[in-house]
């Protein structure tokens, strides 16, 4: 801890001081304000969502947190297994890694339907 | 020029197509997207890859690395030129306004960025460190 803060602070402490009040803090922020993430995953805890992973995995579970990484923690798992025919493995309680998810979707307000598009086209 | 993601941030609430490297197509509306090309649609029509399955989904999350091609509607170009337009004429109109005249209107390029960017923090930087 004391190492730690030494390092940080003995440098600039000497001559830097009219470095260090200067426009540092307000430049990242003036970057762009788009860093929030365009997903509002609170809406969706404890509620069952689909997740798809690269690999073409898929799973339903209810929301139970998620980090700025889109990592999830979902309970009562269960993956929809294609091969050889469909079926579902039960998981359970899971931590799914953020960067191999690749759709995000609520459970609630699926509904296979038959073909949407025969009309228009 | 119109950039790629200059025209996905104006197609929000515009109506899409979106496939997926893996077959899968989203037809639905833009809600959000960021600068990684994820993308959150919403009244989304899901096909998948064969082109045998359909399914209505209320709203999705779809991350941009997965992404192959976004189809957006033809106007979209078209507004997006004229915003790029009406934002350069209202660059030049304030830069004419806070310098001393008209002087180099349409050459305002390397002066502009000197004052933006490099003049203050190099200035002070060159003499903190002249010691």
């Amino acid at each position: 801890m004391r190492g730690f803060q030494q390092r940080g602070s003995a440098p600039r402490g000497h001559g830097g001081s009219r470095h260090h009040g200067g426009p540092q803090g307000p430049q990242p922020t003036l970057d762009k304000p788009k860093r929030e993430a365009i997903l509002d995953l609170a809406k969706y805890v404890n509620s069952r969502i689909r997740v798809k992973f690269t690999g073409g995995r898929e799973v339903t579970g209810v929301l139970k947190g998620y980090d700025q990484l889109l990592n999830l923690v979902l309970d009562e798992v269960e993956e929809q297994v294609q091969d050889p025919e469909p079926r579902i493995r039960t998981l359970g309680l899971a931590v799914l890694r953020g960067p191999t998810i690749t759709l995000l979707s609520p459970v609630d307000g699926l509904e296979e339907i038959s073909n949407p598009f025969i009309a228009q086209d | 020029m119109v950039l790629p993601l200059s025209l996905l941030n104006a197609a929000q609430n515009k109506p899409m197509l979106v496939e997926l490297k893996n077959g899968e197509t989203f037809n639905g509306h833009l809600v959000n997207c960021d600068n990684f090309m994820n993308i959150t649609l919403r009244e989304v029509y899901q096909t998948s890859a064969d082109g045998d399955r359909f399914w209505k989904v209320k709203e999705c999350y779809i991350r941009g690395s997965t992404i192959k091609y976004l189809r957006v509607p033809d106007a979209l170009l078209d507004s997006v030129k004229e915003e790029q337009t009406r934002a350069r004429e209202a660059g030049k109109n304030a830069r004419g306004g806070s310098h001393t005249g008209g002087a180099g209107r349409g050459r305002g390029g390397p002066q502009r960025g000197r004052g933006a960017r490099g003049g203050p923090p190099r200035g002070g930087r060159s003499r903190g460190r002249a010691m």
